[in-house]
Formats: C-alpha cells, sequence, structure tokens
C-alpha cells in the first residue's frame, strides 16, 4: 500500500489561547489535485500553512511521505511550497524575487532564461517584467510573479490559499492555468483552497469540506448557521426572508451550525414547503450547475431565499427535469440527517 | 554674525592649507565613530533582530528598557565608563582611559540602545508575510534570518545613521573619557568645547562645519547606496 503523501494525527492548532484546528485523522495522496472548502475562519489557511510547513502545530503530528516534518527541515524545504493568499513580493526587482529560491540552492544556471520561462507559465512577458521593481506591479501582477516563484521550483507539492481572492479575473484565469500545467506537467500534488466550489469541483479528485476547524467531508454538506428558535411539534428553526421556514432538530446551542449532507432536488413550478414524513421541504431557485470532475455528477446550487443548498444529480436527471439556472425547484432533506457542529 | 562669516573662511582655510590640528581632530572623529560604529552593529543588529523578530514572555518589558537606555545621559556613561577605566576601576590594567579605544567603548554604550531599539522597530514593521514566502520558497534558518535584514535595510540604514550621527557629534563621554588630549584624543566635538571656551568661535564654527562636511558626505554616500539597492 503507497505510503500517502500527508498523514496528519491527533492535530490541533492554537492561535491566541482559542483553538483553530483540530484534525484527528487525515491522510492525503499524492499526485492528485486536493479542494479545501470552506467559509471565511474556518482554519483552511491555518491548514495550509500547517500542511506547507511553515508553522509547527500547537499538538499533533504531520506526517509528509511518511515521516515527521515541520518548518525548516530538509525532507521537505525543496518540495513543498505555499503561495498565500495575499500578493506579497520581496523589495526587490522581479526578476530576483522569481530567481530567489533557485539562489539559495544554488541551482544559478541560466537564471535568466529559468525567470524568463517561468513568468511565460503565468503569461508575464520576462523582457518587459524581470526588471520591474516589486512595488511597480498590481496585485494580480504580484500574486502572478509569486506564484512564478514557485512554479521555477517546480515543486513536489503546491498548496495556494484563495488564489484567485482579490484579483482581477485575467489574473485568476492565468493563474488556474498555470497551476494546472504544473500537475500536468511535473506530477505536481495541488492542495487549493478556495470559495470558488465551482472551479474546485471542476479540477478537484477530493474535496473537504472544512468548518470551525474540523474537516466534515466532501465538501457537499449543507452548513446552515443559527440563530436557532423554537418552532412547532418540537422542531427548531428559523423564518427565512421570504416567509418560509428553515427547520431542524433541537440544537445543542442556540448558535450550533447545522450540517445537512443529503438534500434532494426535484423540479417543482408551484412554490412549496412544510414537513411531510419526517421530510422538510422548501423552494429555491437554481443558481449554478457545475459538473464534479471525480464522480462526473452535476452540483446544484439552489437558492432558498438567501441560504444556498448544494445537492447532486446525474446528467440524465438534468436533462430528463430541464434543469437550468433561473428554474424554480425543491429542495427535500430528512429532519433525521441533520447533524450539529 | 561677523564671526559666523569668519568661520566659514576659517573651514575653507583649515581644510585647504592642511591644517595639522585640524586633520588630527578629524582623524581621531572618524577612529572612534568607526570603531565605535562596527562594535554597535555587530552586538546590536542581531539583538534588534531577535527583539523584533521573535515572541517570548517578556518581550515588553525588555523593549520599555532598551527604550528607557535611549535616555542614558551621556555625561552619565562617560562618568561610569571613566570610573572603570581609571587606575582603581576594575578595567584600570587595560589601560584605556584617555586613549581612543576607550572612547569608542563610551560611545558604543551610547549607541547601542540606538541600534536595538530601531533595527528592532524596522524588523517588526516588517510584513509577517515575509516569514512564509521565504520558508515556503525554501530558506534556511541562516538564510531567513539574512533575508530579513536585507528586506529590513532601510529601516536598519536608518539605525545606523541615527547611531553614527549620535556618536560623532558626541561630547560629554569624548572629553572625560578621552580627555580632549593635543594630537591623542582631541576630536572635532571636543576641539569646538575647547576653542569655544577660549573664546576661539570663529574656530569652533570652523570645525562645526568640517563635522557637519563629513556628516552631509555619509549621508550622500547612504542615499546613493539606497537607490541603488
Amino acid at each position: 500500500m503507497e505510503t500517502p503523501l500527508y498523514a496528519i494525527r491527533s492535530l490541533t492548532h492554537v492561535y491566541r489561547g482559542k483553538p483553530v484546528l483540530s484534525i484527528d485523522r487525515l491522510e492525503l495522496p499524492r499526485g492528485g489535485i486536493i479542494g479545501v472548502i470552506g467559509p471565511n475562519g474556518s482554519g483552511k489557511s491555518t491548514f495550509l500553512r500547517l500542511a506547507g510547513f511553515v508553522e509547527r502545530p500547537t499538538a499533533g503530528v504531520v506526517l509528509f511521505d511518511g515521516k515527521p516534518a515541520g518548518p525548516f527541515a530538509p525532507e521537505v524545504r525543496n518540495r513543498v511550497t505555499l503561495l498565500p493568499q495575499e500578493p506579497f513580493l520581496m523589495k526587490r526587482t522581479v526578476l530576483n524575487n522569481v530567481a530567489f529560491g533557485l539562489r539559495i540552492r544554488k541551482a544559478n544556471d541560466h537564471l535568466a532564461e529559468r525567470v524568463d520561462k517561468a513568468l511565460s507559465y503565468v503569461g508575464l512577458d520576462g523582457k518587459d517584467f524581470a526588471q520591474r521593481p516589486s512595488y511597480a506591479l498590481s496585485g494580480g501582477e504580484a500574486q502572478r510573479v509569486a506564484l512564478a516563484a514557485r512554479l521555477i521550483l517546480k515543486p513536489e507539492v503546491l498548496l495556494l490559499d484563495e488564489p484567485t481572492a482579490s484579483i482581477d479575473a485575467l489574473s485568476a484565469q492565468l493563474i488556474k492555468d498555470a497551476a494546472l500545467k504544473a500537475r500536468r506537467d511535473w506530477g505536481t500534488t495541488l492542495i487549493v483552497a478556495s470559495h470558488d466550489w465551482q472551479w474546485l469541483y471542476g479540477i478537484c479528485d477530493t474535496v473537504f469540506h472544512l468548518l470551525r476547524g474540523r474537516f466534515l467531508g466532501t465538501g457537499r454538506e449543507n452548513v446552515l448557521f443559527g440563530p436557532w428558535e423554537p418552532m412547532e411539534n418540537g422542531l427548531w428553526g428559523k423564518p427565512l426572508a421570504d416567509g418560509q421556514r428553515l427547520l431542524v432538530p433541537k440544537p445543542p446551542d442556540t448558535l450550533a451550525a447545522a450540517v445537512i449532507e443529503n438534500v434532494t432536488i426535484l423540479p417543482h413550478s408551484e412554490p412549496i414547503s412544510g414537513v411531510e414524513g419526517g421530510q422538510i421541504a422548501l423552494s429555491g431557485m437554481i443558481t449554478r450547475l457545475a459538473l464534479e470532475k471525480a464522480s462526473g455528477s452535476i452540483v446544484v446550487s439552489v437558492l432558498v431565499a438567501n441560504i444556498p443548498f448544494t445537492g447532486t444529480l446525474t446528467e440524465r436527471q438534468v436533462c430528463d427535469h430541464s434543469l437550468y439556472p433561473g428554474r424554480m425547484v425543491a429542495i427535500r432533506y430528512l429532519i433525521d440527517s441533520v447533524k450539529w457542529v | 554674525m561677523d564671526f559666523l562669516l569668519q568661520g566659514l573662511l576659517k573651514a575653507i582655510e583649515l581644510l585647504t592649507t592642511n591644517d595639522p590640528e585640524t586633520f588630527s581632530a578629524v582623524y581621531s572623529t572618524l577612529v572612534v565613530s568607526a570603531y565605535s560604529l562596527a562594535a554597535t552593529l555587530i552586538m546590536g543588529l542581531p539583538l534588534g533582530f531577535c527583539l523584533g523578530y521573535f515572541e517570548f514572555s517578556i518581550k515588553k518589558q525588555v523593549r520599555v528598557v532598551v527604550d528607557t537606555l535611549l535616555s542614558l545621559p551621556t555625561v552619565f556613561i562617560g562618568l561610569v565608563v571613566f570610573a572603570f577605566f581609571t587606575n582603581r576601576g576594575p578595567m584600570g590594567e587595560w589601560g584605556l582611559l584617555f586613549t581612543l579605544p576607550g572612547i569608542a567603548v563610551g560611545l558604543t554604550i551610547l549607541a547601542l540602545p540606538i541600534v536595538v531599539a530601531l533595527s528592532a522597530t524596522a524588523v517588526e514593521s516588517m510584513d509577517r508575510q515575509l516569514r512564509v514566502t521565504l520558508i515556503s520558497l525554501g530558506a534556511n534558518r541562516q538564510q531567513l534570518f539574512l533575508s530579513t535584514l536585507w528586506e529590513a535595510r532601510h529601516g536598519i540604514i536608518a539605525a545606523a545613521l541615527t547611531a553614527y550621527g549620535r556618536v560623532m557629534t558626541e561630547v560629554g563621554i569624548a572629553m572625560m573619557v578621552g580627555g580632549n588630549i593635543k594630537w591623542q584624543t582631541r576630536t572635532i566635538t571636543t576641539a569646538i568645547a575647547l576653542e569655544t571656551n577660549k573664546g576661539e568661535f570663529a574656530m569652533g564654527i570652523a570645525l562645526g562645519l568640517v563635522l557637519l562636511l563629513i556628516a552631509f558626505g555619509v549621508n550622500l554616500s547612504v542615499s546613493f547606496l539606497r537607490k541603488r539597492y
């Protein structure tokens, strides 16, 4: 059995006295594209910093290729690299930023040519950009140069923290393409944290959902936040902006987050809501359809009032029911399938 | 106002005629400031880096102490150094009293808190992403330290220039520890004090202008280096 690329055991990370990440057991395979999805503050950046060996966890161990590793460890230093969310370059020219990793490895052969090539991966012309000082770049250009500085190293693992946040659409697309090129050309394992679930589902072999520092599962869970109030028949819930009511079992506390894994989506032209046979039904509108690479299913996003729900359908079901963005549908879930986090 | 003009003319005369007393004072000034700045940077930069970079439990208290030492009176430093180097002092055998190295010791004590405090501030104000970037690109601990220093270079140069300005223009320590001995330990600042006491204002101004010229030359060189790097 192949050793997993990452094996995480009993990991806890605390920041200023607050636990921000707690992973009992997690294994990540090599050679794939792994997505991490979750709301702001869920611990995605912390997870990437620990997996990138930029920080050491407060407790627990991160095994890389079967061996415990931490910051500055020789077995990871030249193999794993992290691109943080905010574009950051050192106070030097683009060339010196991109060449930095090679220089500290004393790999100084054909430096200018290699820098040019790395810049071309991210859509930048070396002749035009190489001598520019870092402060003369836009946010998107800076993030592209930062990615080029990592791609030039041909890393075994490339971790990307919200690589397309806060930059222009063109830069975002170029960054996505460059990351996938690394995967194709060098077999780099990509671990990507992003809000862009449509992109993640389209490229990832596995997607994990992170919430409040814990991994929930495959990323298709629906997470619903409180505050909750008592409703009829022993159920709890909250009123929605369109008059419907979101119903759940009694929560452990009024601010607990509810997780619903399996949501059924059915076409329904008339509004429908209520409780029937242990199932909760709500009306909503399809906002997105995306192909999930790993399973070939269609991931359907439905907006109920202002709350997004996600479910999956087969391609045949989507065609048979003529589902498209803007179509009104009904979503159903079993009251017993609601879990609390 | 005449003596100001006379001072300017006297400065030009002293420099162009290679006045030996003037050049002796300039030499002494350059030697003590070079020694003390070198010692200060060698000790102060790593200390300042550690103070600015690392988190530890008594960091705030150490910072308060360092900032307080910025206000050490120069005559107090001179007094303490004098007491240590005098024959009856614990380091009397070293023979440093009334010597240029002795003055340099006193000036180092004066300049060290400046370099530590200002370089700590320069390192603290670095973007936290620098560490993430450097480690992500494969830097080891030594490379992390040197690269962080390089990124903070403008702040560190400012710290060094501030310290240099302080030691170049210092009088109390040079007077007490050096003794203002002609041809031996007379610096520009002690010479200015002496000439002013003698009523030779023009000479004092001339020496002051020489000091300004040196400071200007140093700052111009640093400015050129900053633009280049």
